[in-house]
């Protein structure tokens, strides 16, 4: 993963703190090693090669993982979709490359959760088409927060806040008995600390999904990263989509989810399952569940 | 009386002042815009207690009671310093100006510390994005 990793802790001792740091960063690495999507060696990998010819047996984290992205894949419709991968895999963000409407058709075919078997028993994945890829990008960094601070708990850390990125989870209080409070980035603005609202987190997770993290423009539209499984071409309905849940991985994954179903689906979604969430749509307004109202400070009040 | 009539009885003189009025009461928007973003504050402590809230962009020279003594805070140019402390080490002096952050002056229990604008993320722990 090459973004920016940020673990934050209350101790009493400065080694204790480090220590701890160390093991949470670790755990990171290690889960990362598994779900790697690009190096060939990785469970993820292995799961993707053997695509149509065998199940393989994955580690409990990779299985673990795979069961949430199915659970949030079935509760979006399949709007977060794991087995995006094959179309993912035509877009390049870096030379804005985007793919012709016949080859994204034809990759949309191995795109379905469906066809991605998952048995616990066995703790085997099998992907039933060849071709058929899982990307884990969509919950991959969720997990991971949501695992080191679980790690940081172990060893003896009370309170403290793990970000990957835009996925953050954060438990306990902070020194002076208030929660951790967490940032969400306007959207529309150019700087990416740039913060719309704030609001108070302990024992949560939150995640957002934005427009503005991996595109390119072409022809003045803008192609960015989160592709809705349906139609092959990135979600329009939104700017950006926060999701709180007490699980790093399901806020990770409903974001993406959230934002490809757009404020309206997306909001009756999140009332359905009971989570909070806030969505910013297209034109630039706010959408928020009622939980979250009262918590919310808003920034720039316009 | 409508606009035509009055504008046949004023005098170039008078075209003239109102041209100024215009001018003047534009400019002001234009100050303000150049004013607004720098509302940078400086906050002083002495002794625990806060004691002066002031603009950074405005030249002024404070004295404060510390636990000591008089401290003498000087604001100019946007940049604040410690001219004149009691405590013996003179830390705080040889700080000299500062444009971000503060001075502290420990013995006297004097703290200077200067306030960004309201917008930025102050007090974020970490931003989802």
């Amino acid at each position: 993963m090459d973004t920016l990793v940020t673990i934050t802790v209350v101790s009493r001792s400065s080694s204790d703190a480090d220590e701890a740091i160390d093991k949470g960063f670790h755990e990171i690495e290690r889960l990362e090693k598994a779900a790697n999507f690009y190096s060939p060696d990785s469970e993820i990998s292995q799961i993707n090669t053997h695509a149509g010819i065998s199940a393989i047996k994955v580690s409990s984290d990779i299985l673990e993982l795979l069961t949430k992205a199915r659970y949030v894949s079935e509760k979006t419709d399949g709007a977060f979709d794991p087995t995006i991968g094959p179309v993912i895999a035509l877009y390049d963000f870096h030379k804005k490359i985007k793919p012709d409407d016949a080859a994204i058709i034809k990759n949309l075919s191995l795109v379905n959760y469906h066809d991605m078997v998952i048995n616990r028993d066995q703790s085997t994945v099998f992907l039933r088409k060849k071709g058929m890829l899982i990307d884990p990008g969509g919950i991959m960094k969720g997990y991971a927060a949501g695992r080191a601070a679980e790690v940081l708990k172990k060893h003896g850390i009370v309170s403290g806040i793990v970000a990957i990125a835009g996925d953050i989870r954060a438990y306990g209080l902070k020194p002076d008995g208030s929660p951790w409070r967490v940032g969400i980035r306007d959207p529309g603005a150019q700087e990416q600390d740039k913060v719309m609202a704030t609001l108070e987190l302990r024992d949560m997770s939150i995640s957002t999904s934005g427009d503005y993290e991996r595109f390119f423009i072409l022809n003045g539209r803008r192609f960015h990263h989160l592709i809705s499984p349906k139609t092959g071409y990135p979600a329009e309905e939104c700017q950006s989509a926060s999701i709180i849940t007490t699980e790093g991985a399901l806020s990770d994954a409903f974001a993406t989810g959230i934002f490809i179903l757009g404020p309206e689906k997306g909001m009756k979604v999140l009332e359905e399952i009971g989570l909070e969430g806030i969505i910013i749509d297209r034109k630039g307004s706010l959408h928020t569940t009622p939980g979250i109202r009262g918590r919310l400070e808003l920034k720039n009040p316009a | 009386m409508n606009l035509r009539t009055l504008l046949d009885k004023t005098t170039a003189a008078d075209r003239l002042f109102f041209l100024l009025l215009i001018i003047l009461s534009l400019s002001g928007i234009f100050f303000i815009r150049e004013i607004l973003p720098e509302s940078q504050t400086v906050l002083i402590d002495a002794d625990g207690k806060p004691a002066y809230v002031l603009p950074l962009n405005e030249d002024k020279t404070v004295s404060v009671e510390g636990s000591e003594g008089k401290t003498i805070v000087e604001i100019r140019g946007k940049r604040v310093r410690i001219m004149d402390s009691p405590c013996r080490n003179k830390l705080c002096i040889r700080q000299g100006w500062v444009e971000t952050g503060g001075v502290v002056c420990l013995p006297n229990k004097v703290v200077v510390t200067i306030r960004g604008h309201e917008e930025n993320d102050r007090g974020v722990d970490a931003v989802t994005r």
